[in-house]
């Protein structure tokens, strides 16, 4: 227990220490704070300034088909900056004039064969470049509603053929109801990411120790076992104090920089309470320790530096595998899918505190998963520690499977 | 009090490692394990480590079985290894912990060991910033910074330069002053010589020769005659019908098959007014006894 905890407390001094993860940290701090701020830099940098953000539109209309109308458009919030232009223009003058970078982009509206003819001009097609169909769809109705108004109809009259709907979504099963998915997802990722990141630097420590030889001084001084559980808890205790420092940090920014009226909006979408806190918190320990004690696995059969990436492939192609079959289950929670990618150890880490939050995942589903998740997470810390007494000492060629299958089957421990 | 194995075997797979392996340390002194790349050495010495579980046989310390969690052991790896990035001594205060010693007890060991082989400068430098040679002593101080009553060595010379061969020479001999066991492991064959009283020669996993290093060098017979002169005396070698084996400025290394062949030319070469500076009827070396043992 001693040497569990001097390895333990090495490992997360080491990692915490090393110039790379302050340097990493400080940068997702930095971006936190600075993600926080972007309602703040947008209004400082809009205020005073309407039209900030807005696509800059000249509309043509040489025939005077609107009567006028426009302008009143011109003076409404409509997401565009609409100017009139009052002088005539031919379509030919309009695009030197756009040629020359006098203007962005303009809509030239005109009769021809007795349709209304619009064509959207800009300088050049790009990455993002639409029709405003929007704005069409508004030029179209004013239109209808000055030919309309022509026929004698007025304004109440007007009102009612333009009455809008008003739309609602159903649902039958009211618990689904609830929650707004994306920022659940989003959670899901940002779990993903903490748990493969840390998982990983267990293998990375081992692979370390192995490639720089001071492994067989550490084998003659504790034990295999005691190093693999040692080094899982260490880098999973950084994992630990990252994540209550980011979320601090936050918290602090959340706090400093946004509204009150927005955080609670934010805060009702997730439905945060204690339980949801609670199943995340377990599935993120019991994630990261599965996916640290297999990385311990494959970074123990590493001899050479160069091979670390193809030892630790198949650990990543099985979280990633994970991670993808939780998230786009998500897509449509009640699916059967769902709930399996809720039991199957690989991905119920990522999946059922989503589930939980969602409300979807009663206590027994919830148990049962973590009782799958725990005893995989026995076996493959049997077989990991076993396969790592031997392989650490192997300085040989690649370790295949066939070697990790005699390695468990000896004796040795 | 002492170290003893009895009958180990060790096998991967079809190939066995380490065949019927027995010697016994019943007093303080090194012992030295030789054999060629490939022989056993380290398979053998990771099982009296407890790192490496033996098929069969018997390891035993103070008459007890040697397991993982009771040795303590002072190990130097053939494979030299530090932490690159942790300083030198967090690294070191971190091994004698998980050796057992207490804060306090390890500061004073680590402190002491750091002095005595002149690296006590480099207490907080990272090994990465070191030299070779001083990573290496480094990794010495983690072998001996808890006092162990055994201590394996395995090439603890190897890589040094002379200065600091010079230095862990002379730690090797007070650790023998100190009563310590010491299983040493090594290539150049002078360094057993000097330090070994007894020794065990691996050849493919089987012992070809042990016992007490200058028993078996007595028990071989006479086998060079060297002799440094002022003159020629090839005539005189080749009159008696012997082979020069090696010949350098008028110094001669000849083969004999017996000490009276030495003799007879010695009295041939004064007959015949040869000045003879230096005369020596030598044994074979261990170096010469380990090439016959285990082929070159």
């Amino acid at each position: 227990m001693k040497d569990l905890f001097l390895v333990a407390s090495f490992t997360f001094k080491d990692l915490v220490k090393r110039k790379s993860f302050i340097i990493s940290n400080i940068i997702i701090l930095l971006i936190i704070v600075l993600g926080f701020n972007v309602p703040n830099i947008i209004k400082n940098i809009s205020s005073g300034d309407e039209n900030f953000g807005k696509d800059k539109i000249k509309i043509v209309d040489n025939e005077n088909i609107y009567e006028g109308t426009l302008d009143l458009l011109a003076s409404q919030d409509l997401g565009y900056q609409i100017e009139v232009l009052k002088q005539q223009m031919s379509i030919e003058e309009l695009k030197e004039k756009i040629k020359n970078g006098d203007i962005e982009e303009a809509l030239y509206i005109e009769i021809k064969e007795g349709i209304i003819n619009v064509q959207y001009v800009i300088e050049s097609e790009s990455l993002g470049t639409y029709v405003p169909q929007e704005l069409i769809m508004i030029l179209q109705s004013t239109y209808q509603n000055l030919q309309i108004s022509k026929l004698g109809v007025n304004e109440e009259q007007l009102a009612v053929i333009n009455m809008p709907f008003n739309t609602e979504l159903v649902q039958v099963e009211e618990s689904k109801t609830g929650n707004s998915i994306l920022p659940m997802m989003l959670l899901s990722i940002v779990l993903f990411y903490a748990i493969y990141f840390f998982a990983y630097q267990v293998s990375s420590s081992i692979t370390t120790e192995k490639t720089s030889k001071i492994i067989e001084t550490l084998v003659t001084s504790t034990s295999p076992k005691t190093i693999v559980i040692g080094k899982t808890i260490g880098i999973g205790l950084a994992g630990v104090l990252q994540t209550i420092v980011t979320v601090i940090v936050a918290l602090i920014s959340a706090k400093l920089f946004l509204d009150s009226e927005l955080i609670d909006m934010i805060l009702s979408s997730i439905n945060l309470t204690g339980t949801v806190a609670l199943v995340t918190i377990v599935y993120y320990i019991l994630g990261y320790s599965l996916f640290a004690l297999l990385y311990a696995l494959t970074g123990s059969t590493v001899a050479k530096p160069e091979d670390v990436q193809s030892a630790n492939g198949p650990v990543a192609i099985l979280a990633v595998i994970g991670f993808y079959l939780s998230y786009f289950t998500m897509m449509n929670p009640a699916s059967s899918l769902n709930k399996i990618a809720a039991l199957v150890p690989i991905s119920s880490p990522f999946c059922m505190p989503f589930r939980v939050m969602m409300g979807l995942a009663n206590t027994s589903e919830i148990l049962i998963s973590l009782a799958i998740l725990v005893i995989t997470i026995l076996v493959i810390a049997r077989i990991s520690i076993k396969i790592y007494s031997s392989a650490i000492l192997n300085y040989g060629s690649k370790i295949n499977l066939k070697d990790m299958f005699r390695m468990y089957k000896n004796k040795n421990d | 009090m002492g170290l003893t194995i009895k009958n180990v075997n060790k096998s991967y797979g079809d190939k066995k490692v380490v065949d019927n392996i027995s010697l016994e340390i019943n007093k303080p002194g090194v012992y030295g394990l030789l054999g060629t790349n490939g022989a056993g050495k380290t398979t053998t010495i990771r099982m009296l480590l407890g790192i490496l579980k033996k098929d069969s046989g018997q390891i035993n310390w103070n008459g007890k079985e040697v397991k993982r969690k009771h040795v303590n052991f002072g190990y130097l790896p053939e494979e030299r290894g530090v932490y690159p990035k942790v300083n030198v001594y967090t690294q070191l205060m971190y091994f004698a912990k998980l050796k057992g010693m207490k804060e306090e007890k390890a500061d004073e060991a680590i402190k002491y060991w750091l002095k005595r082989l002149e690296v006590e400068e480099y207490m907080n430098m990272t090994p990465e910033k070191l030299s070779k040679g001083n990573g290496q002593k480094i990794q010495f101080i983690t072998a001996v910074v808890h006092d162990p009553e055994l201590i394996v060595l395995d090439e603890p010379f190897s890589g040094l330069d002379p200065v600091n061969t010079e230095i862990i020479r002379n730690v090797i001999l007070e650790l023998i002053k100190k009563g310590k066991y010491i299983i040493m492991s090594a290539h150049q064959m002078s360094v057993v010589e000097e330090f070994c009283t007894d020794i065990l020669i691996l050849n493919k996993g089987k012992t070809v020769l042990q016992g007490n290093l200058k028993q078996i060098k007595d028990s071989y017979k006479a086998n060079k005659l060297y002799i440094s002169t002022k003159q020629d005396i090839k005539k005189y070698v080749e009159e008696e019908n012997l082979n020069i084996y090696l010949e350098k400025d008028n110094e001669y290394e000849i083969d004999i098959k017996e000490e009276e062949q030495g003799y007879k030319l010695f009295n041939e070469l004064a007959k015949n007014n040869v000045q003879v500076e230096k005369f020596e009827i030598k044994k074979p070396s261990l170096h010469d006894i380990f090439i016959e043992k285990v082929g070159e």
